[in-house]
């Protein structure tokens, strides 16, 4: 594995999240859970269903609303900032059911997903400019999605779809990339490419990546670190082998708390 | 390449129809004046078609936020509302000259609505729809109240001037220039933020998008326009009072001809307008006391039938069918 | 002093009409999901309905409830069995753009039934008590009572009867109460009549406080939805607090607020709805549906 070396804990993270508390009505979906991400890392973020997964993602792209807790992304607290505010300061997402715009091409999705800021009123007025149509071509050829350019997002397969959803992700030039299932329910063909890229991302363009993934394999392969939820709360967090051999861990990822009672 | 040399012929009559058309229409009042009113084309039809033209910018405006960002407006006459008390207030308490109030109307039309825009537009589906009826009648409420400025329910006169050609030209060109420009800005930057707002509005907002934004300057943009048509209106009608100012009907106009041609796309609205002015005219003139029942029917009876519009029915894709606007993801 | 006092008992009465007018178009919305924009033009006919028994037939208004409400029911049984059947299952803006489109169709029918001249009831009820220098007015106070007892009705039907349950499972989860075997067009076509029949029965007691015609409907289905998205879907007791604080509102600006008459009322109650909305989607006190997702 040439795998980039975990970040010496003296950096400072590039995102940091400390007491993320989050329930919808009555229901603890987060109960102040503290994460950090250092510039460099490859994070894999597991749980089992409903362990707030996905909510976390929410509130680090500030989808949600926070019920506590503070977020810093690049030393800023963003826990204030519009979720448009954060994506243009470099931290981009996919998600767990695909949200391309189906009836839409694949290359007005690439063009629509550019980094927006410093965006303007009059700049706004005309069509993409080549760079940016440029960047979107490239990075179509890098989720092997030209021949698809002109077609709708919607008519794409689901395994298609969540690739273009991962170069829309990187249209922007974000720093910080947060994967929501990538591979779920994608053909193994594909998961194999998509590993790859999210491999390349990080080892040839230095991308620091967060990914919720349920396929344990592909989580020990790719990761340096492994974050576990399970009901709302950090389970475990760490180096990938001493996590996933964790016994409390594999006790909640597999339930066996609910065989033995 | 070969589709498109295919397509080429195609483009190319719909171009040179277009232009047919619009030498047509820009010569019309010529034989107006020389009938003398009987002729093929006399005042009342120069009149009637300055009516359409006016709708055809109102739908246009309608479809442009309705159509484009998925925000259905039940209240978009407020801001022709607004546009026609800034011309008749002007014009017959300060004396001042036409053009000029078109501006003052435009402006205040376009700031009400990025105002009013900044709070509604937070609000989603039926709520914005809800909260854009209520803004309309109470508009109304107001014109009615503040009544040492706009006269309240008796109304204003303005000065009266009859020169239907006049009107006439205001009208086309504002039309040929609104659809213009909203097929310009479909294919800019904007225009597909504004579609990305449509399909995804969550995930444009996390893609950047700043949507609030885009929403409300569109709005501003589309209430802008709709402030001119509500000046020349008030003129050419010479009377204004909250009744007939804020006619809810006549948003209802605007649905109709988006919908009827097709809804979310830049030409509907204006195929839309035309045969809803036709059928008025044409068809139904001899009922007239039966026109709005009809209209109410005709509405109806599109959301139930021809969802997808003239446009849909010649193949067009590319617009939105109102039966699914709101109905996306159901599940979390 | 009297002059709170009197506002007050304005403000009561009003509300109570209100209530009554706002539960129809509340269990139709909570029941169906459909958002009923001709919901004002029933209380018109409603209303049109009343003053034609009392000019043509000579009867005191009130005892018109006895026609309104096996009509209203019977109208609403048919206009959904005939039209919002056919749409029930399609997004609200299909539903919002019909209904609409039936609200112009109603108000124009009525102009041209009615013609567009004001109409009023004539009653006998037309005297007075005074308490410490407020009055309080027979018909008003009649007018609540009878909304009180409608609600009061409503709630135990809800509740207590089969049918009532029936509504109740059609309401929570359609599909589960098919596969239960509610025959569910029925149901909903019943609710619709019975959500009419008290609309019209508002109607009755809209004529008798205020004069009738075609198109004062447009302003009642707004106060409808404003006071329904405050109190949430099928909340008749919501419903009842909402009404009064809506009417609390209008009448206390239009009392205390110079050259304003009530006019203004719709202006602050929508005000009022839209800073609700922004900062409590799910309504004041919950219940309201998301409008996506």
């Amino acid at each position: 594995m040439n795998r980039r070396p975990p970040c010496a804990a003296n950096a400072s993270p590039l995102l940091e999240g400390r007491g993320i508390g989050k329930s919808f009505g009555g229901l603890a979906a987060l109960a102040g859970v503290d994460v950090a991400v250092y510039p460099g890392d490859v994070v894999g973020l597991i749980g089992p269903n409903g362990s707030g997964k996905t909510t976390l993602f929410n509130c680090l792209t500030r989808l949600d609303g926070l019920d506590a807790g503070r977020i810093h992304f690049k030393g800023v607290d963003i826990t204030d900032h519009q979720p448009f505010q954060v994506a243009r300061m470099g931290m981009s997402r996919t998600f767990q059911n695909i949200r391309v715009y189906r009836k839409l091409t694949v290359i007005e999705n690439m063009l629509l997903s550019r980094q927006w800021r410093g965006a303007r009123w009059p700049g706004l007025l005309r069509p993409s400019r080549p760079e940016v149509t440029e960047r979107a071509d490239d990075l179509l050829e890098f989720v092997t999605l030209v021949e698809q350019r002109v077609d709708l997002a919607g008519s794409l397969s689901w395994g298609q779809q969540r690739l273009l959803e991962i170069g829309m992700a990187l249209m922007s030039d974000p720093d910080l990339i947060l994967l929501d299932e990538a591979t779920s329910g994608v053909n193994p063909l594909l998961v194999d490419a998509i590993r790859d890229r999210i491999m390349t991302l990080n080892t040839t363009h230095g991308k620091t990546i967060v990914l919720i993934e349920h396929n344990i394999e592909l989580v020990a392969d790719l990761c340096s670190r492994v974050v576990v939820l399970d009901h709302g709360e950090k389970l475990a967090d760490g180096e990938v082998g001493a996590v996933l051999d964790d016994p409390a861990v594999s006790e909640a990822y597999f339930g066996r708390r609910g065989l033995n009672g | 390449m070969l589709e498109i040399a295919q397509r080429q012929p195609i483009r190319w009559l719909r171009r040179s129809g277009l232009l047919v058309l619009l030498v047509v229409l820009a010569l019309l009042p010529l034989l107006a004046a020389r009938g003398d009113g009987d002729g093929m084309v006399n005042n009342s039809t120069l009149f009637s078609l300055t009516q359409m033209l006016m709708l055809v910018t109102l739908a246009s405006n309608w479809n442009f936020v309705s159509g484009l960002t998925g925000y259905i407006d039940f209240g978009h006459v407020a801001f022709f509302g607004l546009g026609a008390y800034a011309t008749g207030i002007l014009m017959s308490k300060a004396g001042w000259p036409f053009l000029p109030t078109l501006a003052v109307g435009a402006l205040s039309a376009g700031a009400a609505a990025v105002l009013i825009g900044r709070a509604t537009m937070h609000l989603k589906g039926p709520y914005f729809s809800i909260a854009m009826l209520g803004t309309f009648a109470a508009l109304r409420e107001i014109a009615r109240v503040a009544r040492p400025l706009t006269g309240g329910g008796p109304g204003l006169t303005l000065p009266p001037y009859l020169n239907r050609p006049l009107f006439y030209y205001l009208a086309l060109g504002q039309a040929v220039l609104v659809v213009a420009l909203y097929r310009w800005v479909r294919r800019t930057e904007f225009g597909l933020m504004m579609l990305g707002i449509r399909e995804d509005e969550p995930g444009a907002e996390m893609r950047g998008v700043n949507t609030i934004f885009v929403k409300t300057s569109a709005f501003g943009l589309a209430a802008l326009s709709s402030g001119i048509v509500g000046g020349m209106w008030a003129y050419q009608n010479t009377f204004i009072d909250p009744d007939i100012v804020f006619l809810d009907s006549r948003t209802i106009d605007m649905a109709i001809a988006s919908v009827l041609g097709g809804l979310g796309t830049i030409i509907g609205p204006v195929i839309g307008a035309g045969l809803l002015y036709w059928l008025r005219d044409v068809v139904w003139a001899s009922f007239l006391q039966w026109h709005l029942i009809v209209q109410g029917l005709l509405l109806i009876g599109i959301m139930l039938v021809l969802p997808n519009g003239i446009i849909g029915l010649l193949g067009d894709r590319s617009g939105l069918d109102p039966r699914r606007i709101w109905a996306r993801r159901r599940k979390r | 002093m009297t002059e709170f006092g009197q506002a007050l008992v304005n403000a009561i009465m009003l509300g109570g009409f209100y209530a009554l007018m706002v539960i129809g178009f509340s269990l139709i919305w909570g029941v169906m999901g459909v958002i009923n924009l001709a919901h004002g033009e029933f209380v018109v006919v409603g209303a049109y309905l009343t003053w034609f028994m009392n000019r043509h037939v000579g009867w005191e208004p009130f005892v018109a409830l006895v026609v309104v409400i096996p009509v209203m029911f019977a109208l609403g049984y048919l206009v959904q069995r005939v039209l919002i059947n056919r749409i029930i299952d399609r997004p609200p803006l299909v539903s919002l753009l019909v209904t609409y489109g039936l609200a112009i169709l109603i108000a124009n029918s009525l102009k041209l039934a009615f013609t567009g001249t004001p109409r009023s009831v004539t009653t006998a009820l037309s005297g007075f008590w005074r308490v410490a220098d407020v009055t309080i007015p027979v018909v008003k106070t009649i007018d609540l009572m009878l909304a009180l007892a409608m609600m009061a009705a409503l709630s135990l039907l809800l509740t207590r009867s089969r049918l009532g349950k029936a509504i109740r499972a059609a309401a929570q989860n359609r599909r589960a109460a098919r596969m239960v075997g509610i025959e569910i067009g029925s149901v909903f076509a019943v609710t619709f009549g019975i959500g009419i029949a008290l609309t019209g029965a508002a109607g009755t007691l809209f004529s008798l406080t205020q004069p009738i015609a075609p198109f004062v409907g447009l302003p009642l289905t707004l106060r409808a939805f404003a006071i329904t998205t405050m109190s949430g879907l099928g909340n008749i007791s919501g419903a009842l607090f909402g009404s009064m604080a809506l009417a609390a509102v209008e009448v206390f600006v239009g009392t205390y607020v110079p050259g304003v008459g009530t006019n203004l009322g719709l202006v602050a109650t929508f005000v009022v709805l839209v800073v609700i909305l922004i900062t409590r989607p799910q309504g004041l006190f919950g219940g309201l549906p998301p409008a996506e997702e």
